[in-house]
């Protein structure tokens, strides 16, 4: 089968730019000490964890149930956006070569794949627990908002909307790699961007913690940002989309920095909610 | 209509500012000039918001919707597109009747005479489904559609002359063309693509094996450890794999698959005419009013769980049709212990002949039963299913069903609806209910899944994944499986050269089309659009199949809502719409521009047909662009009027 075919392509990628990463990124003599570490990070943030499980796999099964939700009760804003924006989108396709094309085409397939994973495996094997329960417990904030909104909004893309200006282009150039994005996402799911989101999520969490991986700070804002023009390039979100989508991953970053130190022993004094996010704030911008 | 939110807040505050003035003024005289005033409402923009489909479920509707609200906005209106999935879409189209305008196209049923009756007469206005969802009514047009029921020949073309030159003038929908359907067939595992009827069952009945490869078909590219061969659909619908119930209106696009599923008494070929299919034939006698026909079932025939298949099965379709309620209020009870008994009884023949019988009896008023309860029809094959004013067992293979005032030529479309197994569908007349409420006015027939269904035709659901796929698999004991009988419509001669039928989904055109150039699959079930022709040309071993569609797309109007109730806005709009700028645009010249949507029937009249442009409400502009001007002063003479650039109606 031709979804298998595209499945096994992806692992392949995604696991030669592990490899990298690793080699990279977290370097060998960070590689020494990875088995206890991730034992004990692991321990640390199995509860975590399990709460990401939980919204995937809620996602998974309501992600059908959602979108027949979001006929019934959800708004269609598939015209306000446009009167909203215009052709922004059609503008960036102006500039399309098949260069391009192909380029934005394995970013948005192969290079979010890596980018979502590759931070999971790297935090895992550092010392400090925290990098990784903001990163899961961002994902899962992601997640579970994107969720709602898609049932409160249905909303088609540039490229069902606008056919005659706008391009399907990752459709026509690579019809199979639908099998794959048609499992994970619906096409009435677009606003907010969640490829966006979850790619400023893990560029904003290397951002905060780049003392711990330096290297991995440039790759990943550079990978982040090209998926980022890669949804609009390809015709498949609107830049209102990819706004929202931005704000959701401030917004889920910083929920879960707050979370990430009520939780951390080290720290006691309790903050409530209100003053961590601004706390959070304050240490992103620093 | 978008305006109608904001208009009373509008009044309200024009309305308060008068009194206000009123009451500073506070004399006799003042008051008389406000309540003469007060007639006289503020004029209201005129919007509308067109209703179409997205680009992975239809590669043209929605740009003849932007196409279309680019010229209405070019007159003058507000307009908006929204795009909808195709079950909301049919649901709040067809159902609710919750648009101002849609772009989509026809069903196929409309393309004949006297379909035009389902999809025009002012008595369909209040159902749901394909029946006049616009709420079109004229009376002359009704006469007419009346008369091309009881008469022949060229009485009867002149009446349809005289329907095609009323709808083309007052615009319940506009005539955009009928496209070219385009699919892309694998050459290797089956023939017989280019004469294929892709809006019948027959079509893909009717494939054969290439020639000279009948032994490798089953080797590479069926399952492992089988020797059974699989016809492969790739489709963009996915609601066949949801819903398999051939009544639910908003699932169902030509019913091929459903068609598989249930057999009708009789199929429709291309001359027109039905020839005999779960029947062995039929007789017809002039009694009373109308025709009756006298029908043999062919023998043997059962459900696809195994329990006969009896005339009274048949006359439990009609009954259905025309009832799904089959006349709840009073009679629940008896009717289910008469289910039950003509499920038990093997000879039951008197049980199913007197089942039958009482529920047609009280169908056949068709608007006031009996006891005075309103029948709900169902909303597929409501023009069919009104030809028919009742039908008996006579015996377990006869049936006899009596007609409206009709000739015999038009009744036998009625043999053309599915036949229903009465075991199955008796229970579901009852209300529907979401987690034991009741909802409405629904019944249990209109809102089922029908998963798994239980029919009567050569294939039998197997299993399905919601959303993703559907299998349906031989079934032995149809007669084309046991003994295929001759002279069979649509060129069938024996049971299709494959066992099971794999409908797998996608999410679009480019990617369904890819599947048969991969060889994952044999044939793109949806069609395809005309930018997908370069990808199926440059593949090998692959087949461009084009096909004139018989459902041409339209601009539908919803003639309940104002301004659209106006036909002279109407007749406008219709000039605002450049067919052949669209079937050489939108269509890439895969389309030919109509005016009637009979074109193609050799029922148009010659002042009717597409000569260069629209010789009824020709675009006024050229080339797909508006002549702004023009326009504006149409709908002026019209009674509207304009403020700054907008249209504006009082309200």
């Amino acid at each position: 089968m031709s979804l298998v075919s595209v499945l096994s392509q992806v692992a392949a990628v995604v696991v030669a730019l592990h490899l990298l990463g690793l080699a990279t990124v977290v370097g060998p003599r960070g590689l020494a000490a990875v088995p206890r570490r991730v034992r004990s990070n692991l321990r640390t943030v199995a509860p975590t964890l399990g709460v990401l499980v939980v919204v995937l796999a809620v996602n998974g099964v309501v992600r059908d149930v959602g979108v027949e939700l979001s006929w019934l009760i959800g708004i269609n804003i598939t015209g306000a956006i446009h009167v909203l924006e215009g052709r922004f989108v059609v503008w960036i396709q102006s500039l399309a070569s098949p260069l391009l094309t192909g380029y934005f085409s394995a970013v948005y397939v192969f290079g979010y794949a890596f980018l979502l994973t590759f931070p999971v495996v790297a935090y895992l094997s550092c010392d400090d627990a925290r990098p990784l329960r903001t990163l899961l417990v961002a994902y899962a904030v992601n997640y579970a908002l994107g969720l709602v909104c898609y049932v409160l909004f249905v909303s088609y893309g540039p490229r069902n909307f606008m056919p005659e200006l706008v391009d399907s282009l990752l459709y026509t150039h690579w019809p199979q790699a639908q099998l794959l994005t048609g499992r994970v996402n619906r096409n009435t799911n677009v606003f907010p961007s969640l490829h966006t989101s979850l790619s400023v999520t893990v560029a904003l969490v290397a951002y905060r913690y780049r003392e711990i991986y330096p290297r991995w700070l440039l790759p990943a804002s550079a990978l982040s940002a090209s998926i980022v023009v890669s949804t609009m390039y390809l015709g498949i979100h609107w830049a209102t989309d990819v706004v929202a989508g931005a704000l959701l991953a401030v917004l889920a970053v910083a929920v879960a920095e707050v979370v990430a130190d009520e939780r951390d022993p080290a720290r006691t004094g309790r903050l409530g909610v209100a003053g961590g996010v601004r706390d959070a704030f304050s240490r992103l911008r620093k | 209509m978008g305006e109608s939110s904001d208009e009373p807040s509008a009044r309200r505050r024009t309305l308060l500012r008068s009194l206000a003035a009123g009451s500073t003024l506070a004399s006799a005289g003042c008051l008389g000039r406000l309540r003469a005033a007060t007639g006289w409402e503020a004029a209201a923009p005129v919007s509308l918001e067109i209703k179409s489909l997205p680009a992975d479920a239809d590669p043209y509707a929605l740009r003849v919707a932007r196409s279309a609200a680019r010229w209405f906005r070019a007159a003058g209106l507000e307009v908006s597109v929204t795009p909808l999935a195709r079950e909301p879409l049919y649901r709040q189209v067809l159902l609710r009747n919750d648009f101002d305008a849609f772009v989509a196209p026809l069903p196929a049923s409309a393309h004949s005479g006297d379909g035009l009756y389902a999809l025009l007469h002012s008595r369909f206005g209040s159902e749901p489904g394909w029946q006049n969802p616009f709420g079109y009514a004229n009376l002359d047009v009704d006469d007419r559609l009346e008369r091309q029921r009881t008469t022949d020949d060229a009485t009867r073309r002149e009446a349809l002359a005289a329907v095609q030159r009323s709808v083309a003038r007052t615009q319940p929908f506009s005539v955009v063309g009928f496209p070219d359907e385009i699919r892309a067939a694998g050459r290797g595992r089956f023939s017989g693509w280019h004469r294929t009827d892709f809006g019948s069952p027959l079509g893909y009945l009717g494939l054969d094996r290439p020639a000279g490869s009948g032994v490798a078909l089953g080797t590479s590219t069926e399952p492992e450890g089988t020797d059974e061969t699989t016809l492969r659909l790739v489709t963009t619908d996915r609601r066949p794999t949801g819903n398999l119930n051939p009544l639910a209106v908003e699932f169902r696009r030509t019913g091929v698959l459903t068609g598989l599923l249930y057999d009708p008494l009789g199929y429709e070929t291309g001359s027109g005419d039905v020839e005999p299919w779960l029947a062995e034939g039929w007789e017809f006698v002039t009694a009373g009013a109308g025709p009756r026909a006298r029908v043999r079932l062919r023998p043997e025939a059962v459900w696809h769980d195994g329990e006969p298949l009896t005339a009274a099965d048949v006359a439990f379709t009609y009954a259905l049709l025309a009832d799904v309620t089959l006349g709840r209020d009073g009679e629940r009870a008896d009717a289910s212990s008469d289910g039950d008994g003509t499920a038990a009884g093997g000879d039951g023949s008197s049980d199913g002949t007197a089942t039958s019988d009482r529920s047609t009896d009280r169908s056949a008023g068709d608007g006031a039963s009996a006891d005075g309860a309103t029948p709900v029809t169902a909303p597929r094959f409501r023009g069919r299913s009104s030809l028919v004013s009742g039908a008996r067992a006579v015996d377990r293979r006869t049936v006899e069903i009596d007609f409206a005032d009709c000739t015999p030529s038009v009744a036998t479309r009625a043999f053309t609806v599915p036949v229903l197994p009465e075991h199955v569908w008796r229970e579901r007349s009852g209300p529907a209910s979401v987690g034991g409420v009741d909802v409405g006015s629904a019944t249990e027939v209109l809102v089922t899944n029908n998963v798994p269904p239980v029919g009567s035709g050569p294939f039998a659901f197997q299993r399905n994944v919601p959303g993703d796929r559907l299998v349906l698999e031989r079934f032995d004991e149809h007669f084309l499986a046991v003994d295929p009988p001759a002279g069979l419509p649509g060129g069938v001669g024996e049971f299709p050269p494959f066992d099971r039928i794999d409908v797998a989904v996608v999410g679009s055109d480019d990617t369904a089309v890819s599947m048969v150039t991969g060889g994952d699959a044999d044939v793109t079930d949806t069609p395809v659009g005309a930018d997908t022709i370069p990808r199926i040309g440059r593949a090998r071993d692959v087949d461009l199949v084009v096909d004139r569609s018989a459902t041409p797309y339209v601009v539908g109007y919803n003639t309940r809502r104002p301004p659209l109730t106006n036909p002279r806005f109407r007749n406008t709009l219709g000039h605002l719409i450049d067919q052949a700028w669209l079937a050489a645009e939108v269509f890439a010249g895969y389309a030919r521009p109509a005016v009637s949507p009979l074109a193609g029937t050799g029922l148009v009249p010659d002042d009717l047909r597409w000569d260069e442009e629209d010789p009824v409400t020709p675009f006024i502009g050229s080339n797909g662009t508006v002549d702004a001007e023009a326009a504006r002063s149409v709908f002026r003479e019209a009674g509207y009027g304009y403020e700054g650039e907008t249209l504006v109606e009082r309200g």
